[in-house]
């Protein structure tokens, strides 16, 4: 039979999860799995997602600070992350239904490290770190960093993810999340890409990043993002070129979900597109939140 | 080790003694006895077992009932207004948006907290508010019709003047 | 031509009288009821999809606390049954030949004790080849499903041999000649997934023993299909086993055929208990034997230069799965899916159901005919192209119609195909232009109305409260609610005046089910026939009142009154408190099914009775699609279905039979279909196999071409629940066709394979 204790504070909660209690937020990959029997409900849980030290979203000097049961549901509705930090507020608009959105929170989502997760790219264009706290104190891990593999990441056990810190982006720069999708909701990424790209005063792109999902073990940044796009217009074969190295940088697998070569091609028109839609919102195109319904990738509009 | 705590469904307090590895949806139907949610795929796929936590749709599958102590839960047996229908209720019934019934429950749980925060939804509003729950028998093309068009059947009426 | 153009909001509406529970959460379905006392169900299934049976203890699952039964196929009766080949048995008996099957079941007082026990039995299995390719299973070296299938007590007519579970063939005319006389000829080879049924409602049965009788709850689509099923393989009389429906969460075929009911009914005697069963969904997934099959269809047609067709030659090869369920007549229906609804003067099309240990195969809604016809309809557009004419053209040309002699040689009295191509064309603005990467494609569709035996009762109480005891079973379409409006018609009396009773064996009389379409058109016989007798006895009761002949009296607006002098009247409640005192006002009716046309010239081997059809229903569906070409991902935007089911009684439970066929039609096209690793699935949960959502949902126009069919249903109606999932696939890959310009050949046309195709 569980254990289950409702954490009434940050520090009760640090020091259940210290003694080997497992963190419960919303319960979209711990409870459904041990009910269709792919993992045993773990025999001990702290349920964290009512902790007010958890639930912020807080502008900070040095950017965004995102509480870790932060649900989907309110990082899409959230103006500063959709003006700011869009490509995270396109992948919490995708994530399940709504009401999966309702419950399922941005720290399980980090945490529960499946490499289709959504907000992972995000995460790694904006540079966000993953606030990391337990009894003996907090540190922090750049989000390129994080992942290890399916299912795991550099979590000490006794580590809770308390935060997401985003730095503010500087002025010129934007960001977009798409992913290939079958239908238009209850889905998981085939595969998916983030883009932010920065334009100085006169609209030239100075820097980029590109990250990649359900492409490898673990989210993965595409490597040279800048120096593929930095100065060039995004003509044709500026989009071929970024496509190429995303495509280039993927070991994706052959599932049920796709084969490898499909996903290594579409990978490719994934950050073509993610770049399209961040150059487009950077140079003032109102491009809604998500994008993949509001241009209709991945299906039509 | 039970948990003992109660639970505040449809606004009544009932009091449990229950595992708390338990979902919230295995006690709505077998400790309180509240049917009409549903169980499809306990899988987090179907939206069939859907109900409103403080106000919020929310798959009862995916949610330990432990987890909903102190929170307020609206199942469809609360979602009628004493002996009236809801507008939602009363126009899939007369736009032909129920057929086997199975899915109905959680489908009118996600319009209810939809029309709660658009009162006015396009039917892209509309599919993308219901893109939760699946449905076998009807294409959603009732449903959609039903909660699209303006006040078509949608007055509120006695609950037992609907055959 | 008897047409009447519908609007959707022209009728009264027919408000469901099963609504109300279910929009407030009061209906009850099977997995819903407690009894005290109860236990709950599990099985062990196979879990391989072929393997011998070395070793089978249960004795630790009957030492797990709260265990009070333990069953496996020692402690029942060895019977083999199904319809055609008695090739099953409720528990397997030395080999397993699918992933599904049920090797044990056990009784507990939790789920978790039920499961708990389940593990603790040692089950050792030594590996068979896995026939996975219904294909190379008809070699004859290939490894056999059932070694002893000549053994099997099976169906005379059914021509079988090894893996052949059946053989079927319709030929007509001289297809050599023809071949060799057509100006053109065309060849395709098509290759569809399985598919499921998927209901929202998992399966779930209770079973209650009381002394030597059991009732039996379960989610059933054929109650008495079931209980006949229970009677056979426990070996019990009918009077003994009552069966009874709650309501039911989609059937779709899924459900027709008995399934686990003896299972639990045994488990129920054993433990001496009430007895729960409810699957899990990827039991849901695995376990039944009713999924739509795999097939590949091979078609060739020889065309002349202007655009007629002159003979076809088809072949199609069935995945039946393990066992033969109710497929056996598979073969000849994919048979006339291939021939279509054509005017075709020479055919010879053969299909072969073949056993593989795959999940048996079984009615789906419009079982063979979405595969076959999505492989005809591509195939259609092909030929249309290689004679150079528009698709529209070319179905209107070659397609059947009223007095026309069809591919196996039945003459067609007044049909609405012709009617059905022009208004879908019409409405989805066919040859306008359209952005470049969105397309409209059509496809026609037919589907058989089935005569069968079926009887109601309806009564009036001393109130003049209407009930129908019918042995119809609700699936969800609405046709059982539907008899309310018949026999209102028949009595003066409003649909709201009726409710239904039935769904309960021991209560109704005999129907076959939620199968077939077929409510409507033969439990509405039934209904407006016993109806008729108390519009009789209350013609008689009114003729005496009113000092008036019977034959003069007319029931209208719940009075009778005298035909021409409305003032002389009586009420029917008043006449039904008349009656209260004397000759209780009952009626019971079944009716004469109509008889199956007359067909000439067509010889068929292993005939079933498919190559003529009663009443046949026909359907244009156009759809319109966009493309995004780097991806190969497709979405539906529009859909016109445009149908002929002879007279539409019920006009919005119509169309939502429509729109939902369509929409299951666009999931098969799209993104339904089992994926096989190891001879298991793969994709046995609802995330991998993916059905469409409201979000996918596109705009639906449904438009009904009504003609009051001679020999059909009352006032001239066919069915309609099936018809509606026939054509859409077909259409989606003519679309997409389009786009693409090469043709993907392969269903469901996932967004991978329609890349691919593209290159």
């Amino acid at each position: 039979m569980t254990e289950f204790e409702i954490a009434s504070s940050l520090e009760e909660a640090l020091a259940l999860v210290a003694e080997g209690y497992r963190p419960i937020a919303g319960g979209t990959d711990l409870v459904v799995a041990a009910r269709t029997g792919r993992a045993p409900l773990p025999g001990r849980l702290v349920s964290i997602e009512r902790l007010d030290e958890l639930s912020g979203i807080e502008p900070t000097t040095e950017g965004l600070l995102i509480g870790a049961v932060v649900t989907h549901a309110r990082l899409m509705r959230t103006q500063s992350v959709i003006d700011d930090f869009t490509a995270l507020a396109d992948a919490s608009a995708l994530v399940g239904s709504p009401s999966t959105r309702n419950v399922g929170t941005i720290g399980g989502n980090v945490m529960n490290a499946s490499p289709a997760m959504d907000t992972g790219a995000p995460l790694v264009v904006l540079n966000a770190e993953i606030v990391l706290r337990s009894t003996r104190g907090e540190r922090r891990v750049a989000a390129a960093d994080f992942w290890a593999g399916p299912g795991r990441t550099v979590a000490e056990p006794d580590e809770l993810c308390v935060a997401l810190a985003i730095p503010n982006q500087p002025d010129g720069s934007a960001s977009a999340y798409v992913r290939l999708e079958y239908r238009r909701a209850m889905e998981i990424a085939v595969v998916g890409a983030a883009a932010r790209v920065d334009l100085d005063g006169r609209g030239r792109i100075i820097g980029a990043s590109v990250a990649l999902t359900a492409v490898a073990p673990t989210i993965v940044a595409v490597d040279g993002a800048t120096e593929v796009l930095a100065g060039r217009s995004l003509d044709p074969a500026t989009l071929t070129d970024i496509a190429d190295a995303a495509s280039r940088k993927a070991t994706p697998i052959s599932d049920l979900r796709a084969s490898d070569t499909y996903r290594r091609h579409c990978v490719g028109v994934m950050a073509r597109r993610a770049v399209e839609a961040a150059f487009g919102r950077a140079t003032g195109d109102p491009i809604a939140v998500p994008v993949n319904r509001s241009t209709g990738i991945g299906a039509a509009r | 080790m039970t948990r003992t705590f109660d639970l505040e469904v449809n606004g009544v307090a009932y009091p449990l003694t229950i595992d708390p590895g338990r979902s919230l949806l295995s006690v709505l139907r077998g400790e309180i006895g509240l049917t009409g949610t549903k169980e499809g795929c306990d899988d987090c796929e179907c939206g069939a077992c859907m109900v409103l936590i403080d106000g919020q749709p929310v798959n009862s599958c995916s949610l330990l009932a432990a987890q909903a102590e102190g929170r307020s839960v609206t199942t469809i047996e609360g979602i009628i207004d004493g002996d009236r229908l809801s507008e939602i209720q009363a126009g899939l019934l007369d736009e032909g948006g129920v057929q086997c019934g199975f899915c109905t429950p959680g489908m009118i749980i996600s319009a209810t907290a939809l029309f709660a925060r658009n009162p006015d939804p396009t039917p892209d509003e509309i599919r993308v508010g219901l893109s939760g729950n699946l449905c076998r028998c009807t294409g959603y093309g009732r449903i959609i019709e039903a909660l699209a068009v303006d006040g078509v059947g949608r007055a509120d009426r006695p609950a037992e003047s609907g055959s | 031509m008897a047409i009447a153009a519908e609007s959707i909001d022209r009728r009264p509406r027919l408000v469901r009288a099963d609504g109300p529970e279910k929009v407030t959460g009061t209906a009850l379905y099977t997995a819903d009821l407690r009894m005290t006392g109860m236990l709950a169900a599990k099985f062990l299934f196979a879990e391989v999809a072929h393997a011998r049976i070395t070793r089978l203890d249960v004795s630790g699952a009957r030492l797990v606390p709260g265990v009070f039964a333990v069953l496996t196929a020692a402690d029942l009766p060895d019977v083999r049954y199904s319809a055609g080949v008695a090739d099953r048995t409720l528990f397997a008996r030395d080999v397993v030949r699918f992933e599904g099957e049920v090797v044990a079941a056990v009784a507990a007082v939790t789920d978790e004790a039920a499961r708990r026990a389940i593990d603790a039995i040692i089950v050792d299995y030594e590996p068979l080849a896995i026939v996975d390719d219904p294909e190379a299973a008809r070699a004859d070296d290939a490894p056999l499903v059932h070694p002893h299938w000549a053994d099997y007590e099976s169906d005379p007519s059914l021509v079988r041999h090894g893996n052949v579970a059946a053989f079927s063939s319709i030929a007509r005319g001289d297809v050599d000649a023809g071949m060799a006389q057509a100006d053109v000829v065309v060849a395709g080879r098509y290759v569809a997934d399985g598919s499921h049924a998927a209901p929202i409602e998992p399966r779930a049965v209770v079973a209650r023993w009381e002394g030597e009788k059991v009732t039996i709850w379960t989610s059933s689509q054929v109650p008495f299909a079931a209980r006949d099923g229970v009677c056979e393989t426990l070996r019990l009389p009918t009077n003994r086993v009552r069966v009874i429906v709650p309501h039911l969460g989609g059937g779709f075929g899924g459900k027709c055929g008995f399934h686990f009911e003896p299972h639990v009914a045994a488990l129920a005697r054993a433990a001496r208990r009430p007895v729960k069963l409810v699957f899990t969904r990827r039991e849901e997934f695995i376990a039944p034997d009713r999924r739509r099959e795999s097939m590949i269809i091979e078609i060739t047609t020889g065309v002349n230069n202007d655009g007629t067709i002159v003979a076809r030659r088809g072949h199609v090869i069935l995945d039946n799965g393990a066992y033969i369920a109710d497929a056996a007549f598979f073969p000849q229906l994919a048979a006339m899916h291939v021939a279509g609804p054509y005017v075709i003067p020479n055919i010879e099309i053969s299909a072969e159901l073949v056993y593989t240990n795959h999940q048996p195969s079984g009615s789906v809604r419009a079982p063979t005919a979405p595969q076959t016809t999505w492989a005809r309809e591509s195939h259609t557009d092909e030929v249309a192209a290689a004679v150079g004419l528009d698709p529209v053209e070319f179905r209107l040309l070659n397609a059947v119609d009223t007095a026309k002699i069809g591919p196996t040689g039945q003459t067609y009295d007044e049909i609405g195909l012709i009617e059905c191509i022009r208004r879908a064309a019409d409405s989805a603005g066919w040859g306008r232009p359209l952005p470049d990467d969105e397309a409209i494609g059509v496809a026609i569709g037919w589907w058989p109305s089935f005569p069968v035996a079926s009887g109601a009762y309806v009564k009036l109480d001393s109130d003049g409260a209407g009930q129908i005891i019918t042995g119809a079973q609700e699936c969800g379409t609405g046709a059982v609610m539907t008899l309310r409006r018949l026999a209102a018609d028949e009595l003066g009396m409003q649909p709201d005046d009726f409710q239904i009773v039935g769904q309960d064996t021991a209560v109704a009389p005999y129907d076959v089910g939620a199968t077939g379409s077929q409510t409507l058109f033969n439990n509405g016989r039934a209904v407006v026939a016993a109806a008729g007798q108390v519009a009789e006895q209350l013609r008689n009761l009114a003729a005496d009142r009113l000092e008036a002949s019977a034959a003069d009296i007319v029931l209208d607006s719940g009075v009778a009154h005298v035909a021409g002098t409305p003032d002389r009247n009586v009420s029917i409640i008043e006449l039904a408190a008349i009656a209260a005192r004397g000759e209780l006002l009952i009626g019971h009716g079944s009716g004469q099914p109509p008889a199956t046309p007359e067909i000439s010239g067509t010889t068929c081997v292993g005939d079933q009775g498919m190559a003529a059809w009663v009443a046949p229903q026909f359907s244009c569906h156009a759809v319109r699609v966009k493309l995004d070409r780097d991806t190969g991902v497709v979405r539906v935007l529009e859909v016109d279905a445009v149908h002929d089911s002879g007279t539409i009684i019920n006009h919005l439970g119509a169309v939502g039979q429509v729109e939902g066929g369509v929409m299951m039609g666009v999931g098969q096209a799209l993104s339904e279909g089992t994926v096989y690793g190891d001879g298991r699935q793969r994709n046995a949960a609802l995330l991998e196999y993916k059905l469409q959502t409201a979000a996918d949902s596109p705009t639906v126009r449904t438009q009904f071409v009504e003609i009051a069919t001679e020999g059909a249903g009352p006032r001239g109606a066919k069915g309609l629940a099936e018809a509606p999932n026939v054509a859409t696939a077909g259409a989606v890959a003519n679309a997409i066709a389009r786009l693409t310009g090469e043709r993907l050949r392969r269903l469901p046309m996932t967004p991978e394979r329609v890349w691919e195709v593209m290159g």
